[in-house]
């Protein structure tokens, strides 16, 4: 698979952690240590993985 | 001195500071279209990075995110996170945005579109998908400065007062100087924005007795705001689908945020501006949602969610000068938005409208003309908008809702524009269906309140306006030559950035 179609998986399976993680595994955890601090983890996850992305971008002009 | 007469002096003060700035870009400004909608392509990855976050983030976030999670809890957190989420995206769009419009010359996104479907038809429709759907939003950021100068005066700013400023505010800001006055004034807001709401929670959770205190009480107080579904029965999958997938492609979507992806100046630029707009965007969500929960506690059971900000503010803990400060934050918030919304839509008009579809033979010099005499006709609508609106209650008429449902017009654009950068075989005709359709479903739906098997407007539309892209593609002729050359184009450049 191209480095491209490894990141649109990626996304796809960020995705259904969204849903699948406060909807059917902590949707009895009424505690920040629930749903809330999951989704704060799960979003730094998507964020430090378009970082990992983003840095090997080069200037094609400069 | 009243507390009335501060918020007015605090309001003096950042008009003449926005006033000065933006007029301090217009000593820059050069001459053309490209110039005055794009400030030439040459925008440095700072001011890029903050334009793009005051751009994205308004008074939906302080005042309809807090609003949000005050009456409806974790799910406000969920449903904003997955916006960031989607901006994963960026990593496959910003680089072709930009690499195309520099090589095209492209000013608006529809104008992209019209290019590469060979059609102006597609730009035509996407650009008045734009004006419908804008409209509801950019008002929804004129409730927000309304209701707030109105909570933080007691009542003796009326909200339509709040709304006119923001109204001449947004007009100016956009007019000066085009996109510099509008990124130069957004850049300075965007630092008020965040400083201020940050200061303001600091102060509200060393009121509480500190963040461990504060999740104690909230999980005694409120369990039920803590997980989804909620207690209350808000959050269902259904619920959160419906709001979150028009913001999941919020960055494609909407118009006023992808045309930013013209402006970067260099590849370094670029990374700037996306690497500190994620940044500052999680900040920014989490403050917001922990204001919301913040609120909760100390202002318990109001009946308009979306007073959460302003009651909170109003309290004794908060020093005066700082609501009043955090209020021109808020403020700053609302305008940078609407006049980005404004700006962009003067310029898709004065493009796609005017001079792809009425005057194909209008000189720049009209052209630019045009474009500038729709900011204030747009500005006058989105006032009147907001004013009906304000008068309203109930869930469809809270701040956060109205956003949604607004990107839910503009999410029937998604199919069409994947389509441009990813699929050959693309067809004006499957673009130009698949938008009319889709948009007219999630119409019928806002307004008839029809949710089919529960799902919501949005979700709908999108369904069929995929199903039609696709279909209605696979059945007539593409543009072959033209799609072949940009998305040829793309795939040289693309690897020789080291992009994905």
């Amino acid at each position: 698979m191209t480095k491209s179609a490894w990141a649109w998986v990626w996304f796809a399976f960020l995705l259904a952690l969204d849903i699948a993680i406060p909807w059917y595994v902590l949707t009895s955890v009424e505690k920040v240590s629930g749903a809330f601090l999951f989704w704060t983890i799960w979003a730094a996850a998507a964020i430090i993985s378009a970082f990992i992305i983003l840095l090997k971008w080069r200037g094609v002009e400069e | 001195m009243s507390a009335t007469f501060w918020v007015w002096f605090g309001i003096a003060v950042y008009i003449a500071a926005g006033l000065g700035i933006a007029l301090m870009a217009r000593r820059r400004l050069g001459v053309g279209v490209s110039e005055f909608f794009l400030a030439n392509r040459r925008v440095g990855g700072f001011i890029s990075a903050l334009s793009y976050s005051a751009t994205t983030y308004s008074a939906f976030m302080m005042v309809g995110l807090v609003g949000l999670t005050y009456f409806t809890g974790v799910g406000a957190l969920g449903f904003e996170l997955t916006y960031l989420c989607g901006m994963f995206m960026m990593v496959f769009f910003l680089p072709r945005f930009w690499l195309v419009g520099k090589k095209y010359g492209y000013v608006s996104p529809m104008e992209l579109l019209s290019d590469r479907y060979q059609n102006k038809g597609v730009g035509a429709t996407t650009a008045i998908l734009a004006l419908v759907f804008l409209v509801p939003y950019g008002a929804v950021q004129l409730m927000g400065v309304g209701y707030l100068m109105n909570g933080i005066s007691g009542g003796a700013i009326p909200v339509v007062a709040g709304i006119i400023i923001a109204v001449v505010c947004a007009i100016a800001w956009s007019s000066i100087a085009g996109l510099r006055s509008v990124a130069w004034t957004d850049s300075f807001q965007a630092l008020i924005m965040i400083v201020t709401s940050a200061v303001v929670l600091g102060v509200v959770v060393a009121a509480l007795g500190g963040f461990g205190s504060f999740f104690s009480k909230l999980e005694a107080a409120s369990p039920g705001l803590l997980t989804v579904p909620t207690a209350g029965g808000a959050w269902n999958i259904n619920m959160f689908i419906g709001l979150a997938l028009p913001w999941l492609f919020f960055l494609i979507s909407n118009p006023q945020v992808s045309q930013r992806l013209f402006i970067p100046k260099s590849v370094t630029a670029m990374k700037q501006m996306l690497g500190g707009f994620l940044i500052f965007g999680f900040i920014y969500t989490l403050i917001s949602v922990l204001w919301g929960f913040s609120a909760t506690l100390l202002v318990p059971g109001l009946e308009n969610a979306d007073l959460a900000t302003p009651k909170l503010l109003s309290l004794t803990m908060i020093p005066t000068g700082l609501a009043i400060v955090v209020m021109i934050g808020i403020t700053a918030a609302a305008i940078s938005t609407i006049d980005s919304i404004l700006l962009t839509l003067s310029s898709v008009w004065a493009r796609d409208i005017h001079k792809g579809l009425i005057n194909p033979k209008v000189s720049e010099r009209g052209e630019l003309r045009v474009g500038q005499w729709v900011i204030p006709i747009m500005a006058v609508i989105a006032f009147v908008f907001a004013w009906w609106a304000a008068g309203k209650t109930g869930l469809n008429f809270m701040i956060a809702p109205l956003s949604a449902a607004a990107s839910a017009g503009l999410l029937m654009a998604v199919p069409t524009i994947f389509g441009a950068f990813f699929w050959k075989r693309a067809t004006a005709l499957g673009a130009m269906v698949s938008c009319i359709t889709g948009a007219i479903v999630v119409l019928i739906f806002q307004i008839t309140g029809f949710r089919p098997l529960g799902w919501w407007p949005g979700t709908w539309g999108f369904i069929v306006c995929a199903v039609l892209f696709v279909g209605v593609s696979l059945s007539t002729r593409p543009p072959k030559e033209k799609a072949e050359e940009f998305i040829g184009y793309l795939r040289g450049a693309l690897k020789k950035g080291n992009f994905i």
